[in-house]
């Protein structure tokens, strides 16, 4: 193909905003990196450049004084126990939605989709007091629960589209043979769905743990803090500690594991997250 | 007669065809409910339970102990309207709205163009690197934009002394009318790849037919961006505005929060981060409850006003 002198030039052109917003979206990540690897002296001295070098009394000082440590582990559980709660909850009725017959479904189906257009800052209040009077307030498992729940919406919907594309006679064939529903759901359904299942899993995972707003609301103790409260606290704190270089290492340790995931699945959760944007 | 014996006859035919139907019928019922029910028990107790008590509570004057919630009618409401703050939260919460839509918009449309339609080699590495801030936590968001707007530290000052401008450095975050025009900027940073993303698969969904067409018409490049590339992404378009704006006022409290918790002097107060104060803070939580009320009232509004305003008639040649 042919180009000319202009379109050569013009491509030239287009480069330049393209490199340019390249750099503002890597130069702060990249920085957070360089960031966690200098002494509070260094950080002051030189914040925008190089490590001297390569230091890291700031991530053991943030994982055993500073709480960050406890706080990966109280993440981890609740991402976890979240993102099985969610698949437990949302696959067999995304199922019973998608594939069985019954009066209503339709209605259903709307009323979890309508959900996810609902300002949920309202239900805030009175699910704190829920939570305490459950005795799951400033409580890691209530906050799964809570967490589940209110990624059911989103999983439901894309899980009943990875759904419809299986086909009926699967499940017929299956049922003529004697199989249970709950066989078909467990044996045939859940396995054929596997692709949707591990994108919502995925999407699930990196909101719990990426989750600030009910963490501040509905955890108390620092015991129990996740990652983002750990660290929106030494922040808030560094303002008199200077413990900056501790809080690098804290931005990395909470940013790492999204970037494996999305080094390992960047199709599935691109694809993913606009998918629901579009259907949404 | 005729017609009771009928209906008789029929029915015990019918009954002893279908006992093997009534038993399925049966299993069928039990099924549904082993799928069904617990979910739903589930959803209505921490999703329906909670925005339905909300309305409740915003009728009360309460403190959070469970003895001295007291009934003050629309008392909240009319605390509300007449709460300097409030009008401010709500300014500033459309104006995060129509700052983001402008800006999301115009880069993730130029953005979404050049990746898709000037054959640039390494467009898939820009696409994987724009997208990333959207799967990253608002709180490292927030975080790594306070240092980027730091008064000593800051990226921002000291590339504005680099530049010889040092005039325009200031605190940006500190400062009253700077703070909440700052924040837009870490909003874009992290919202723009999504979008990208919906407007490049719209754009490479249209037929390169269209483009010849328009080339032997004599159409310039920028006359096929707008008579061509706009109209037939239209949907999608609207799709994302709709999308920016639901999230904005569902949502724009978080990064608040974070980087300026609604100061310096109230001046970035949106309505979630006023109720979050109000609610968590003040332990006002009836009137918490009715400015979560008016979040929702008003962001329904807001939709459909702007399901209206961005109705236009599908276009396809």
């Amino acid at each position: 193909m042919k180009q000319t002198v202009g379109q050569i030039l013009g491509k030239a052109g287009i480069r330049i905003p393209l490199i340019l917003w390249s750099l503002a979206v890597l130069y702060p990540i990249f920085w957070m990196f360089l960031g966690s690897f200098k002494s509070n002296a260094e950080i002051y001295r030189n914040p925008w450049g190089f490590p001297e070098t390569m230091n890291f009394q700031n991530y053991i000082d943030a994982w055993a004084n500073y709480g960050i440590g406890t706080s990966v582990i109280n993440s981890l559980i609740v991402t976890l126990v979240g993102t099985a709660l969610t698949l437990v909850l949302a696959i067999p009725t995304s199922y019973a939605i998608e594939r069985v017959n019954f009066r209503g479904s339709h209605l259903l189906f709307m009323l979890y989709v309508s959900a996810m257009m609902i300002p949920m800052v309202l239900g805030w209040i009175p699910l704190f007091f829920l939570l305490m009077d459950l005795n799951l307030l400033d409580n890691i498992f209530g906050l799964a629960i809570v967490y589940a729940v209110s990624q059911l919406p989103f999983t439901i919907f894309i899980l009943t589209t990875f759904i419809s594309t299986i086909p009926r006679s699967l499940e017929e064939a299956a049922a003529i043979d004697g199989m249970s529903p709950y066989g078909v759901l467990w044996k045939i359904i859940t396995p054929l769905s596997m692709s949707g299942i591990i994108t919502v899993t995925i999407m699930n995972a990196i909101q719990f743990w990426n989750e600030y707003f009910m963490a501040l609301i509905f955890l108390q103790n620092s015991k129990n803090y996740t990652l983002a409260l750990a660290i929106d606290f030494i922040s808030n704190e560094a303002q008199y500690t200077n413990a900056w270089g501790t809080l690098f290492a804290g931005l990395v340790i909470a940013t790492v594991p999204v970037i494996v995931l999305y080094a390992i699945f960047q199709r599935r959760i691109t694809k993913g997250m606009a998918e629901g944007a579009i259907k949404g | 007669m005729w017609s009771v014996r009928h209906i008789v006859a029929s029915r015990s035919i019918y009954i002893e065809r279908s006992d093997e139907m009534v038993q399925s019928k049966k299993q069928k019922y039990m099924f549904l409910a082993f799928c069904l029910v617990p979910t739903f028990v589930l959803f209505s107790i921490f999703t329906l339970y909670p925005l339905v008590s909300g309305l409740y509570y915003s009728f009360f004057d309460w403190s959070g102990a469970s003895d001295n919630k007291e009934f003050i009618g629309l008392g909240n409401y009319v605390r509300l309207f007449n709460d300097a703050i409030i009008p401010d939260t709500i300014i500033h919460d459309y104006f995060l709205v129509v700052t983001k839509v402008i800006g999301i918009m115009i880069l993730a449309l130029f953005f979404a163009v050049a990746l898709t339609q000037l054959k640039i080699k390494e467009a898939p590495l820009y696409r994987i690197v724009f997208f990333f801030p959207n799967i990253m936590s608002v709180v490292v968001i927030g975080i790594l934009w306070m240092f980027i707007y730091n008064p000593s530290l800051g990226l921002v000052n000291s590339g504005l002394g680099f530049l010889g401008l040092e005039q325009y450095a200031r605190p940006w975050l500190g400062d009253e009318n700077w703070a909440l025009p700052s924040l837009v900027l870490p909003s874009v940073w992290a919202g723009i790849g999504l979008f990208m993303l919906v407007l490049m698969g719209a754009i490479s969904n249209i037929s390169k037919s269209f483009y010849e067409a328009a080339e032997i018409d004599g159409a310039t490049k920028w006359q096929q961006f707008w008579r061509v590339t706009v109209p037939l992404i239209w949907p999608q378009i609207k799709i994302c505005i709709l999308y920016i704006v639901i999230t904005t006022l569902n949502g724009s409290f978080v990064i608040v929060q974070v980087m300026t918790g609604g100061g310096p002097n109230n001046s970035t107060h949106v309505m979630g981060s006023y109720l979050y104060q109000q609610a968590f803070v003040q332990f006002n939580f009836g009137y918490g409850a009715a400015i979560g009320v008016m979040i929702l009232v008003l962001s329904l509004i807001t939709v459909v006003i702007l399901q209206f305003i961005l109705r236009r008639d599908k276009i396809e040649y």
